[in-house]
């Protein structure tokens, strides 16, 4: 039996179940789900193993499911009836924290700005492919990294500036010192 | 809700930091000053990294030196308005009112277009 990963309605990756345990989930015929072997997210009814958990068949425990349409249309995932709105795509962020760490010598920092960057790209590809639950996953990875890479860069800054300042009481308490030493 | 106050934690930080920055910047000379950060890409291996020089670019902008700025770092003169496009179309709601501006900047191609331009400015530079 297969163990599958679903997209909750908040867009988040839930998992692994195994069939029987999808059904006590709050699971619908359009939620997306994914198991090994398969090429991308699909739904649930579209499964031929999961299909048996819609038919009302009280052998699987299944309660009563029925698809709500607002709900659907809230997520966005591909129902038919709901154009989807394409997923943040943390493009502008995750090129501003590839560039900016450029500007305070911190370059190695960059590469994490390229994987968010790289991400990114992916959330556009799958989200013209179709592929939304990709799309979504791609998007919550870009942001994952972008927060990364600024936490580091915000870090690195003030790290600099405090650097900075220490020097600054080093050498006023060096001058002070030596004018004391002098009088 | 903590997300909202986090993030609202965030723009005052970077808002309060910005001016502290500039003023750094102005009032000393990379060129000259010692106790600005080193590039670690340069003292490693002798060659200079895409972002080389734009603190002392930066310095030379604050004094309305634009010839210098580019002479130190051409790659983040060009930088500035592109960063200051980005920051307008995703916070300060241009995007919104235009919102063809960031498929064209900031869509996949773009972004190859960018990295690609930074590494060929990186391999450029030590060339010539």
């Amino acid at each position: 039996m297969n163990r599958y990963f679903y997209i909750d309605t908040e867009g988040k990756q839930k998992g692994t179940f195994s069939p029987d345990e999808l059904g006590q989930e709050q699971i619908k015929k359009e939620t997306l789900v994914w198991t090994q072997g398969m090429e991308q997210w699909k739904r649930a009814d579209e499964v031929e193993e999961l299909a048996r958990l819609f038919t009302g068949d009280a052998a699987f425990g299944v309660r009563e499911q029925v698809p709500s349409y607002g709900q659907a249309q809230q997520i966005g995932y591909n129902t038919a009836t709901a154009a989807p709105q394409m997923p943040r795509s943390w493009m502008v962020e995750s090129i501003l924290v590839t560039i900016l760490p450029f500007m305070f010598c911190s370059s190695f920092f960059s590469l994490l700005g390229i994987i968010a960057i790289v991400y990114a790209a992916q959330v556009e590809s799958f989200f013209n492919r179709g592929d939304y639950a990709a799309a979504a996953e791609a998007s919550r990875a870009a942001g994952k990294w972008t927060r990364i890479a600024m936490w580091i860069a915000i870090g690195w800054v003030l790290l600099i500036i405090i650097t900075i300042i220490l020097l600054f009481v080093f050498v006023g308490s060096m001058a002070g010192l030596g004018e004391l030493l002098n009088s | 809700m903590v997300k909202k106050i986090v993030k609202r934690g965030i723009v005052t930080l970077l808002l309060l930091l910005l001016p502290v920055v500039l003023f750094l910047f102005y009032s000393f000379d990379p060129a000259t000053d010692p106790f600005f950060p080193l590039c670690p890409f340069r003292m490693a291996t002798g060659l200079e990294c895409p972002g080389c020089g734009s603190q002392r670019a930066i310095h030379s902008l604050l004094h309305f030196d634009l010839g210098s700025a580019l002479n130190y770092n051409l790659l983040m003169v060009l930088a500035l308005p592109y960063i200051l496009l980005g920051v307008w179309l995703e916070w300060l709601g241009g995007g919104q009112h235009y919102p063809q501006l960031p498929r064209i900047f900031f869509g996949k191609w773009s972004a190859l277009v960018v990295l690609l331009f930074v590494l060929s400015f990186w391999i450029g530079r030590n060339i010539f």
